[in-house]
């Protein structure tokens, strides 16, 4: 198993078996992968290449209870536990597709847009309103120009 | 210049809504440089010459009224280097005389400004 996992990183017992079309196939997909006959449902056969690995409800890593004695508390998984077929997608460093967002996305639009509008508003009000210094301009010795200082001879 | 914060926008205010009595930014003066004073007024001396600061390799935007010091400054830090350390005076000489060369521009702008304001009083009336 080292070797497969270190030298191959796959063997076939890793791949899902066909699209289940008949029920004796169906009934050995539940064996398999131990689910409730009632909520066995696999992908599509669309060519995704699922074959007959069920299409589970999304939890993303996130949404799921950390006080809970998970078996693998850093995952947030049991053991024998199945895993999402996009797992890699949902999980607790990638996009969290349960999230209950404390400002609602349309509002966090309107919030970027106005600000970025009340700023451009103060840019095009301001544009013709150049700050600067009040200095006269820098003097340099040339020929044929003199400069005063403010003291009397 | 501390007051920058304040005076800056009212510049930019001032020169929108006002621009007859506010010179722009860097303005060279158009007034006689002897309107308004009693005496004649103190002509500023360059002291460095033009040989010296090609030699120096002053860059040209240094070749201003403070240059004889800039060379001092680095004549000095050539020789102490590398305890430029000792060549702290020369270089506050120098800075002070930067900060007087600001101080005298600020007053030359001050000049313009009040100058317009009068005349465009007179004009006006």
């Amino acid at each position: 198993m080292i070797y497969v996992s270190v030298r191959n990183h796959w063997n076939k017992d890793y791949a899902p078996a066909p699209f289940p079309k008949t029920q004796e196939e169906r009934l050995a997909a539940i064996e398999k992968y131990q689910v409730m006959p009632s909520q066995y449902k696999p992908y599509e056969d669309d060519g995704s290449g699922c074959g007959d690995y069920p299409n589970l409800p999304i939890v993303s890593g996130d949404a799921r209870d950390p006080f809970y004695p998970w078996d693998h508390p850093e995952t947030k998984r049991n053991f024998g536990e199945l895993i999402h077929a996009e797992e890699e997608m949902y999980a607790e460093h990638r996009y969290d597709i349960s999230a209950r967002l404390r400002v609602p996305i349309r509002l966090q639009v309107l919030q970027t847009v106005g600000v970025m509008l009340g700023l451009f508003t103060i840019y095009c009000c301001l544009e013709n309103v150049k700050f600067f210094h009040s200095l006269a301009e820098k003097q340099y010795p040339k020929p044929g120009e003199k400069h005063y200082t403010f003291e009397l001879e | 210049m501390g007051t920058a914060f304040s005076n800056l926008p009212e510049n930019g205010f001032n020169r929108y809504f006002h621009p007859e009595v506010t010179p722009g930014p860097s303005v060279k003066p158009t007034f006689d440089p002897a309107d308004g004073f009693q005496g004649k007024r103190k002509e500023r001396v360059m002291i460095a010459t033009e040989e010296e600061m090609r030699s120096a390799k002053l860059p040209l935007k240094d070749r201003d009224y403070c240059a004889h010091k800039l060379i001092q400054y680095r004549t000095c830090y050539r020789d102490k280097f590398p305890f430029v350390v000792r060549c702290g005076h020369e270089k506050h000489d120098y800075l002070n005389c930067q900060y007087d060369d600001f101080v005298l521009r600020m007053k030359e702008y001050e000049r313009e400004r009040r100058l317009l304001v009068k005349t465009h009083r007179t004009n006006v009336m």
